[in-house]
Formats: C-alpha cells, sequence, structure tokens
C-alpha cells in the first residue's frame, strides 16, 4: 500500500496523541529522582531520597500492604460471586438473567461521589465505617461489574453443547462447572479478577467517605499527600506504580503477539 | 431440584448483595433528600432557587461535553491508525493506549499538577526556552481541568472505536476506490457511516463517565471549577449538609439516567456496557 | 486447641459497651461482665479510668509537631499520659463520620467557631467542663458551651513582594485593583473572614463591617467577588494556601496568619510579607467528640494544661498562634510582637469576628460566594 496522504496525516496524529497519552505520565520518574526537597527536575545530580523515604516510613509502607491485602481479598470475592452469577445466566438466558445482568453493572454508572454517599449512610447503621470490612464490601460491589462482564464475555465463547454433554454422561451441576466451565472461562476470570484488584487498589472516594483514621489506603495517602504538600514522595510512589503497570503491559504485548 | 432453580442459586449470592449493599443505599438517598434536615421538598425548591448549583450543572455538563468531543476526535485517529495502519506496530500501539488505562487517575492528576502549575514544568520549559516571558495559567482554571480529564477518558472513547472498526471489511473501502472515489471521499462517505455505532458509543462512555468525574477537577480545577461531584462533597463534608448534597445527587443521578435513555435511541446500550471487550 | 468462640464473645462484649453507654451497666458491672470473659486486657484504653494516650487532631505540617513536642510534652510530664498528634484535619465530616462509625480516635479536635457551631447542631461534640478548663484564662467570648478558645489567628493579607515589581498592597482596595498589582489572589473556599476585606476595599470603616454586611452589604460584597474571579484561585486547607504561596502560584491573598507566620521563614528572603490591616480576628475552638477513647476528662485536663500562659507564648513563638490566655500577651517577646495577631498595635488594625453575624448569615452568603466564585 501507498503512502497516501490521509494515511500519513492520520499516523502523524496518533503518535501525536499517544504522545500526549503516555509523556506526561512518564514525567514523574526524572521528577522522583530529584535531589531537591521540593518537586522539580534533578538540579546537580540523580537522587534516590525519596524512594528512601517511602521504603523508611512505616505509614507509606502500612497503607501500601493494606491496598494490597485488601485488593486481594477484594478479587477474590468479586471473582467468585461474579462467576458464579455469570454461569447462572448464562444457562438461563432469558430476560430475567438479562435484567439481573444490568443490576450487576449498575456501579459503572452512578457517579462515584453518588455511590458512596449511600453506602455512607448504609455503613452507618451497619457499623461498619471506618473498619476494613466496610471497604473490602464496597471495593467487592464496585468490582463485581468487571468480573460478569469480562466473564460473560469469555462465557459467549462456550459451545453450550459442552456442558449439556457432561450432563448428559450424569455428572452433576457443580461438577459439571468445576471441570467443563470453570476451565474454559479461566481468562475471563483471571482478567476480571485483576479488574477487581486494580478497582480496589485504585479507588479513592469511597474510601474518603468511609474511612477516618483506623483504615489508611495508599490512593488515601496520596490524596492527603497532593493536598498537605506537593512533596517529590508522591512522585516516587507513583514511579513505582508506573513502573509495575509498564512491565505488566509489556508482559501482555508479548503473550498477546 | 429443578433445573432452574439450581442456576437461580448460582445467580443469587451476587445479586442479593448487589442489591442489599448497592441498589438499595443508592436508593435510600432520596430518603434523605426528603428528610433532612426537615421532612418535606425543601432540598429541592433550594436547590433549584441557587444560582450556584445551577452554574455547577452548567459546568458539569459543559465539560463532560468538550471532554466528549474532544476524546472522540483524538480517540478516532488513534483508533483508525491501529485498525487500518499500524501493521508490526499495532501490539505497540495498543500497549500504549493501555498503559494509561491502568495507571490510577489519582497518580494521572499528580503528573498534571506537576506539568502545568505555574512553576510547573511546561512554563519553566518555555521561559527557559525564551518562548514566553511570564507563565502561562494551565492549571487552577477550566482549561487544567479539561485536559486531564480527556487524557483520564481517552482510552474509554478508543477501545469501543477500535472494537468497532476491527469488524469493518476493507472490501468497501476497496470497491469505492477502484470506482474512482477519493481516498478522502471513500473515508468520508464508506467508511465513516460504518464506524458511527463505535464513536456514539465511545462517546457515550466518556460523556456518562465524565458527568459524575471528581478526583481530577478537584484536584486540578483550583476551587473555581466546582463540577456536581465536588459541589456536594463540598456541601457534606463542610457543612454537614447531607439533604442538599443528597438533593443533589437524586438530581445527578436521573440526569444521567436519562442522558442513558436519550442515547438508548442511538447507541447499543448492550454493546457498550454489558459486552465491552476490554 | 483454643475453643474459645471469639466472635460470640467480642458480641458480649459490645452488648455489655452498649449498655454501659445506655447506662443500664454501671461501669463496675462492666469491667466484671468483660472480666469474666476475659477481654479486659484487649479493651485497652477504651474502658479503663486511666487513659493510656490521648490523641489531639488539628490540621497537619509543622503544626502538628509543635503541638506534639511543646503541649503534647507538658500534658504528659503532668499527667504521665503520652500524647499522639493526628494531622488528618478533623472538618465537621471527618468528625461526624467518626462518631456514627462509633469508633472514636480523636480525643481533641482544634476546630473554629462555625465549624464547631455546625458539628454542636449535629449532636457529635461534647460541652465543655468549666469546672476543670478555666473561663479566666480565655478571651472573653470564646468559652462557648460547646468549645472553648485554644489560640487566635487572623485572615491576614499576605503577599509575594517579587511578584510585585511595581508596588505592593497594602489595603484590600489594592488588592482589588487588578491594574496596579497584578498577579492571581488567592482567598478561602467559604465566606468566613473573606468577606470583611471586599466590605473594606469598599470604604467601609473596620468597626462598621458587620453593620454594613447586611442582606444588601452581603450582596455588594460577593459581586466585588464576581469582579476578581478571574485572578482568584481558591484554598481549602490552610497548607493549601501555603504550598500556593510556595510555588508561585499567586502574588497575594487571604490566608491564616499562622500559615503566613511559617511562611516568612520558608520563603526566599524578601519573597513573603504579611500586614495585619484589615485582618480579621478570631479565635480557633478546641472541641471534643463524643465518646472520646480517653474520656472527657483527659480531654478537658489537656485543654486546661495549653491554657498556660508560658507555653501559649511558647507555642506562638513556633508557629504563630496567637495567645489566648489574655495574661500572655505582656511575655510575647519583643521583636516578634508584630507577627502576633493579638499585640495591641494589631488588634486595633483589625476587625473582630463576629460569631453572631456568622451564625446569621453563613449558610446564605457561603452559596452566593460559590456562586459568584464558579459562575
Amino acid at each position: 500500500m501507498t503512502r497516501s496522504p490521509l494515511r500519513i496525516l492520520f499516523s502523524t496524529g496518533s503518535w501525536a496523541v499517544l504522545a500526549f497519552l503516555v509523556l506526561p505520565i512518564l514525567i514523574v520518574i526524572p521528577v522522583s529522582l530529584t535531589d531537591t526537597s521540593f518537586i522539580g527536575l534533578p538540579r546537580e545530580h540523580l537522587s534516590l531520597q525519596h524512594f528512601e523515604t517511602f521504603l523508611e516510613s512505616p505509614k507509606w509502607l502500612h497503607a501500601t500492604w493494606t491496598s494490597i491485602w485488601i485488593g486481594a481479598v477484594v478479587a477474590v470475592a468479586a471473582t467468585t460471586l461474579g462467576t458464579a452469577f455469570s454461569i447462572g445466566c448464562w444457562f438461563l438466558s432469558d430476560r430475567a438473567a438479562m435484567i439481573a445482568r444490568w443490576v450487576m453493572i449498575v456501579p459503572i454508572l452512578v457517579p462515584p461521589v453518588v455511590q458512596s454517599l449511600g453506602f455512607y449512610k448504609f455503613w452507618v447503621t451497619l457499623g461498619l465505617i471506618d473498619s476494613h470490612t466496610g471497604v473490602i464490601l464496597a471495593h467487592t460491589l464496585l468490582g463485581l461489574p468487571y468480573v460478569t462482564i469480562s466473564v460473560f464475555a469469555a462465557l459467549a465463547n462456550l459451545d453450550r453443547r459442552l456442558p449439556q454433554a457432561a450432563r448428559n454422561l450424569g455428572a452433576s451441576l457443580g461438577m459439571t462447572i468445576r471441570t467443563v466451565i470453570v476451565p474454559a472461562i479461566r481468562p475471563g476470570m483471571i482478567t476480571g479478577g485483576v479488574f477487581a484488584f486494580i478497582v480496589s487498589f485504585d479507588e479513592i472516594v469511597g474510601v474518603l467517605f468511609l474511612t477516618v483514621r483506623r483504615v489508611e489506603t495508599l490512593p488515601k495517602m496520596i490524596w492527603e499527600g497532593i493536598q498537605e504538600s506537593v512533596d517529590p514522595v508522591i512522585a516516587a510512589v507513583a514511579t513505582i506504580l508506573v513502573f509495575i503497570t509498564l512491565l505488566i503491559t509489556l508482559f501482555g504485548m508479548l503473550r498477546s503477539k | 431440584m429443578n433445573e432452574k432453580l439450581r442456576y437461580w442459586m448460582l445467580v443469587l449470592p451476587g445479586l442479593a448483595v448487589m442489591v442489599i449493599f448497592y441498589i438499595w443505599p443508592v436508593l435510600n438517598i432520596w430518603g434523605i433528600s426528603v428528610t433532612e434536615p426537615a421532612a418535606g421538598l425543601g432540598n429541592y425548591t433550594r436547590m433549584f432557587d441557587s444560582r450556584a448549583v445551577q452554574v455547577s450543572f452548567v459546568l458539569t455538563f459543559r465539560i463532560a461535553a468538550i471532554t466528549t468531543v474532544a476524546c472522540l476526535i483524538l480517540g478516532y485517529v488513534v483508533a483508525y491508525t491501529i485498525a487500518n495502519f499500524a501493521g508490526r506496530v499495532r501490539p505497540l500501539m495498543l500497549g500504549l493506549v493501555l498503559l494509561p488505562f491502568w495507571v490510577s487517575v489519582l497518580i494521572r492528576s499528580f503528573a498534571w499538577i506537576v506539568l502545568l502549575g505555574r512553576s510547573g514544568l511546561v512554563n519553566d520549559t518555555l521561559i527557559g526556552a525564551g518562548l514566553i516571558a511570564t507563565p502561562i495559567r494551565f492549571m487552577h482554571n477550566e482549561l487544567g481541568v479539561l485536559i486531564a480529564m480527556v487524557h483520564v477518558m481517552l482510552p474509554f472513547a478508543v477501545l469501543p472505536m477500535l472494537t468497532n472498526m476491527r469488524g469493518i471489511s476493507d472490501s468497501y473501502m476497496k470497491a469505492a476506490r477502484g470506482l474512482g472515489a477519493s481516498e478522502w471521499r471513500a473515508f468520508r462517505e464508506v467508511y465513516f457511516p460504518q464506524t458511527l455505532p463505535g464513536v456514539f458509543s465511545g462517546g457515550l462512555l466518556v460523556f456518562v463517565l465524565s458527568l459524575g468525574f471528581y478526583v481530577t477537577p478537584a484536584l486540578l480545577g483550583g476551587g473555581r471549577v466546582m463540577m456536581i461531584s465536588e459541589y456536594i462533597t463540598y456541601q457534606i463534608q463542610e457543612f454537614l449538609n447531607w439533604g442538599l448534597g443528597a438533593a443533589l445527587s437524586v438530581v445527578l443521578l436521573l440526569a444521567t439516567a436519562l442522558v442513558l435513555l436519550v442515547a438508548a435511541r442511538f447507541v447499543n446500550l448492550r454493546k457498550t456496557f454489558l459486552e465491552r471487550s476490554s | 486447641m483454643d475453643t474459645t468462640d471469639h466472635a460470640f464473645k467480642s458480641d458480649l462484649a459490645e452488648i455489655a459497651a452498649e449498655k454501659y453507654k445506655a447506662g443500664t451497666l454501671s461501669r463496675r458491672g462492666f469491667l466484671s461482665a468483660l472480666g469474666a470473659l476475659g477481654l479486659v486486657p484487649f479493651l485497652g484504653d477504651r474502658a479503663v479510668a486511666a487513659p493510656t494516650e490521648l490523641v489531639v487532631c488539628n490540621w497537619g505540617g509543622q503544626a502538628s509537631d509543635i503541638l506534639r513536642d511543646l503541649l503534647g510534652k507538658a500534658y504528659e510530664e503532668e499527667t504521665g499520659v503520652p500524647v499522639r498528634v493526628d494531622g488528618a484535619g478533623p472538618s465537621p465530616g471527618k468528625v461526624r463520620a467518626m462518631v456514627e462509625s462509633g469508633a472514636v480516635v480523636w480525643d481533641l479536635c482544634d476546630s473554629g467557631a462555625g465549624s464547631a457551631i455546625v458539628m454542636n447542631g449535629a449532636g457529635v461534640i461534647q460541652d465543655i467542663d468549666y469546672s476543670i478548663v478555666d473561663r479566666a484564662k480565655v478571651l472573653p467570648g470564646t468559652d462557648l458551651p460547646f468549645g472553648v478558645g485554644n489560640y487566635v489567628f487572623s485572615y491576614a493579607l499576605a503577599y509575594n513582594p517579587t511578584m510585585l515589581p511595581d508596588g505592593v498592597p497594602e489595603t484590600w482596595a489594592d488588592v482589588w485593583n487588578v491594574k496596579d498589582f497584578p498577579g492571581m489572589r488567592t482567598f478561602r473556599k467559604s465566606v468566613r473572614g473573606q468577606l470583611e476585606g471586599a466590605a473594606l476595599a469598599m470604604g467601609v470603616a473596620k468597626d462598621e463591617v458587620y453593620q454594613f454586611l447586611d442582606d444588601e452589604g452581603i450582596k455588594a460584597a460577593i459581586a466585588k467577588f464576581r469582579e476578581l474571579r478571574d485572578n482568584i484561585i481558591v484554598w481549602g486547607s490552610g497548607s493549601e494556601s501555603q504550598n500556593l504561596f510556595l510555588q508561585g502560584e499567586v502574588a497575594m491573598g487571604n490566608i491564616y496568619s499562622t500559615r503566613g507566620y511559617l511562611l516568612k521563614d520558608q520563603m526566599e528572603p524578601g519573597s513573603f510579607r504579611m500586614t495585619y490591616a484589615g485582618g480579621v480576628l478570631q479565635p480557633g475552638i478546641w472541641v471534643v467528640p463524643k465518646n472520646n477513647p480517653a474520656g472527657p476528662e483527659a480531654a478537658m485536663r489537656f485543654i486546661a494544661t495549653a491554657q498556660d500562659p508560658d507555653l501559649q507564648v511558647e507555642w506562638f513563638k513556633a508557629i504563630g498562634n496567637g495567645p489566648i490566655n489574655p495574661a500572655a500577651a505582656a511575655r510575647v517577646p519583643a521583636e516578634l510582637a508584630a507577627w502576633n495577631p493579638t499585640s495591641a498595635e494589631n488588634v486595633a488594625k483589625q476587625v473582630i469576628y463576629s460569631d453572631e453575624w456568622y451564625g446569621r448569615n453563613q449558610v446564605s452568603a457561603e452559596e452566593l460566594y460559590i456562586d459568584a466564585l464558579i459562575g
């Protein structure tokens, strides 16, 4: 194919847009290496002092750990509930199941502040304010839509005759799910679980409403850090997170090849 | 046990959790709005009398609309290139679209604060290069909010459009070209109309998410670009004004529902939300 | 194997705690009930008579360190109870969330008169025990039933002379004069302490500010902000205002005098100045959340300790908090007197914050103000 003007226009344009998408994020890397105590590019030499501050701060480490384990619990809970839900809906495949699927994705559509307000009032009644359980429950609800969407996408590619054959051969429903369905939709479950983990790991508005002091998550520390004083430690945290994302994206890209 | 009942037993735990702990509390916001501080519709009359609320709603819709249009234009270019021209660099381009998607909104907003501030890196560079004498205000205004919002929302626009374009056969374009249409004309009259479902789908997603956005405007708006989510939070955190906050939430929720309802005429909602490929 | 049913036990303990709170179980009965369950050691500071620590919440930054090192240490020496300072910012929303969660962490919070009224209205703070706290050791009028003065601060006019080569603002009228004094201004994201400056800029005498600010006056003052709004960046928290100056985002603004006191040392020499002329003088208020963990008595004793005039002066020297105890004013070192919002000279230049006016007008003014800023 020849290099037509349209092609050149679109290619150049899209590289420019991709630069706009990616470069601003990468800026946190040089800033995290600054030798100054304020936000800026390194003046005289590169310094790892802000990474040291992060790694030596019990508060930051504790918040990081809290976010990781809450995210893990949420991923497991949302994947379990969401997978069972999707398999059930897939078997049913009727109008009621369709409505149920819509109900399940409502959290994607409701503005974060609005849902957090609803959580708050109900969590007060349940005694869940400022508790890890309260945050896990809220995050599980927010992760569920993503799990059901990706598990259902995997189920859509599954041949309906397979479970049917297993049932005909005398396998119970539970056994059919364990041995036939789950292995086939595992990629969808993993994607859903990863989504749920990330939703929880990044979630800030709910945490701001539902916690006060006993629960500190990484996003909350970053949020308070930005408001309190724009400190290069945040750039160090950001750099670590961007690097992890970069590695995972790279890994995903190589695998999809 | 009846077969159908067994399937419902699978559906029920997840559904029950969602209905009891999510749908019910969100519906209950209506209750707060008509009981606090006093029973009645006082919060709603107060809200519609307040110019601040009106201004905030207009601002919210304006920012959501501009963000949507900008994301669609920029996103279309990227999606089109990836679907048609990219060739060997396709995985790289796709990776670059997805990378920001996975970085938290908080981190991305922080990056923009670092870049756009009065003594931020963009201004420092421009001054250092002698291009400007005094710093330009990129942040603490609508411009800053828009730049960062477009950055956050762009992947949401690219992905549905890309899914759609990947399903379009290039034989139509080739046929049009074969019949003597210029490349531009073939694109405009043959290809573009076929991509409209993806465009609408991406646009709706961006618009709905933008309406309720909180983090980026709150951090980059300088307090003067107060979208409705921030207004609600402010009323509640500073003045414990739960009644007004709840009433505003109800209206925001209704506005979102209305947008979806109207959009349902042009957009396949099922494809946009339920069958979103990630 | 441990066969104790912990969930059941904690349930019983909770019931006992509820009853104790409701007053149907005496403290002795409560403790012995818990003792029977083998739970007393786990309860820590929540039920045992002598608290193991006292947690004071303020607004972060250096102010937290100073509070811990100065007042906290004094209290620990006096009572043996260590003090922990939490800089999380006790906004009314957070205090309410904490009280409603049933697990209050803060014993004492650094608040303001306006917020104290809001919190009292929501029923989340307790009354001050004036048999422990001394009314005579605070400025008259700051001994509210549900809160008591802790220090004095002002909303003051601060500016960065290096960003204003052609002259610096001396009055609020100058701040509104964008032509001769260009640059961004910062004001608070709330009317508190802000409308007064607009009234002064319109030529109102400082003692007549609140008389002027009736319905018509409020509208006029708000209109002044509307006029200026393209040059305004607002601050939500004190540290935010500090950052705006530190990062050169603004050339001038109306900020807490306590933040100005810190900025004078943080900014490059010659790039920060502050004047009390046309400032608004206001007390900060201690409030005690309902059901605070260390108990009301411990919190009241901390307040009483902090009233000591010498401590008040040390506190001012460290961070610019004007002494609330009238007896302390004379002990402030002469070279720092200019920074003391409560020195006679500075008081004479300022408007005295009117709780009464705010009680009447704040809610409606707040809405007009936000409207003027975001429109």
